[in-house]
């Protein structure tokens, strides 16, 4: 079982802009993603929403995956800037490992 | 897929020991200007950011990542943070064939001679031109990547840089986009072929071309070769994914998993194909990757300095 983080989001903000709780989850992002690997990236955003810290550092190497070609920030709907969220988890999990 | 981990621990080192990501020490990686006189005074600093020259090795390196990602040898790669930087990157530089050496210097030349036929007021000064850290801005090192921003960025006002013509999507980005709010250190930056005043010509050829993420989505500059193209009478294929749409060519996954760089780029392959035109690329990192998969494929400097 996960636990939830509520305050994870505003965690983050040091890492990233704030921006993933702009998110509704359509779905664009993961549509268009080269990956095309189990719900990349959406599913690490609703990780961020719902405050699941602990599925994140779990699953923290599939962030390397990212290409960082912009495709999902380019097409994301509510300008959530999914590139930039996987970034800054990116960023966050390296904080986490050098802390 | 290898450990994260360890190959930003790696990268990381590199940059801080060597200002290179992969150790290679500049003067054995930056020659191709050696050859030309190019002037050291001018309005523009012509600045590679030592992308192209280091496509040799990271194409050597890559081989050997893929002979053993997800294989019982990649846990030894946890042990290559203790080798010295420069000794693994002159190493890594004794394998790279001198063939590939060569042909990495080629478009660098060819850009210098684009620019002066364009008659373009520009220098070249070796001693300002270092990596600009973008590896480490991907891989999520924000520390690493600021501080070597930084050194880079006062080295270039120091020595009072103002206008930069850069060759690279991913130097671009990084002096346009990243140098401004990280290092508060702002340039005038333009990629080289946004300078190109080539007499018009009619070759009545058609390439395809491919444009890198970060010229076509991140700066929104593919628009500007194909008009450089056009004016020579060379026409670019429609293809789905072009401009801002444009699709990854895999290699920004080359060090963490050379297999799913492969496969992106064999997606992307396919879709340039589709045409049945020369492939035209404008990035080091594309053209590496996508002359792997045995595309017929070249740099767009080569194309421009056989028809200007």
């Amino acid at each position: 079982m996960s636990s939830v983080n509520l305050a994870f989001a505003k965690e983050l903000k040091a890492y990233s802009e704030d921006t993933a709780l702009e998110c509704f989850n359509c779905g664009t992002c993961s549509a268009i993603c080269p990956l095309v690997h189990d719900n990349f990236p959406r599913r690490m955003i609703r990780y961020i929403q719902v405050g699941a810290k602990d599925k994140i550092l779990e699953n923290a190497n599939d962030l390397w995956r990212c290409l960082h070609c912009g495709l999902c920030t380019h097409t994301c709907p509510r300008q959530a800037d999914p590139g930039e969220i996987i970034l800054g988890l990116k960023r966050f999990v390296v904080a986490n490992w050098r802390a | 897929m290898f450990n994260p981990k360890e190959i930003i621990h790696i990268l990381a080192n590199n940059v801080r020991q060597t200002q290179s990501p992969f150790g290679i020490p500049k003067f054995m990686a930056n020659t191709w200007f050696k050859d030309l006189a190019l002037p050291e005074k001018g309005e523009y600093l012509l600045f590679t950011g030592l992308m192209y020259q280091f496509a040799p090795y990271i194409e050597t390196s890559t081989q050997y990542l893929e002979k053993y990602e997800d294989t019982p040898m990649a846990d030894y790669l946890k042990y290559a943070k203790y080798v010295p930087a420069y000794l693994s990157g002159i190493g890594l530089a004794l394998m790279t064939p001198g063939k590939e050496k060569k042909k990495a210097r080629q478009p660098l030349k060819n850009i210098a001679f684009l620019l002066e036929q364009s008659k373009v007021d520009f220098c070249y000064r070796p001693d300002l031109d270092h990596y600009s850290g973008i590896l480490l801005y991907d891989m999520g090192d924000q520390a690493g990547f600021v501080a070597h921003a930084k050194k880079v960025a006062h080295r270039l006002q120091q020595a009072g840089i103002k206008k930069i013509i850069t060759i690279d999507p991913h130097t671009a980005y990084a002096l346009k986009e990243l140098f401004p709010k990280y290092t508060g250190i702002q340039f005038e930056v333009t990629p080289y072929f946004e300078l190109l005043d080539l007499d018009p010509k009619d070759c009545g050829i058609e390439v395809t071309l491919h444009d890198p993420c970060f010229f076509g989505r991140y700066l929104h500059v593919s628009d500007i070769p194909r008009k450089v193209l056009s004016n020579l009478g060379i026409q670019t294929s429609k293809i789905r994914n072009q401009g801002e749409f444009t699709s990854c060519c895999g290699g920004p996954a080359e060090s963490i998993s050379p297999a799913l760089s492969n496969d992106i780029m064999d997606k992307r392959v396919k879709e340039l194909e589709t045409t049945g035109k020369p492939i035209i690329a404008y990035c080091p990192i594309c053209l590496g990757n996508l002359k792997k998969s045995g595309a017929n494929v070249e740099d767009l400097s080569s194309l421009l300095v056989r028809h200007a």
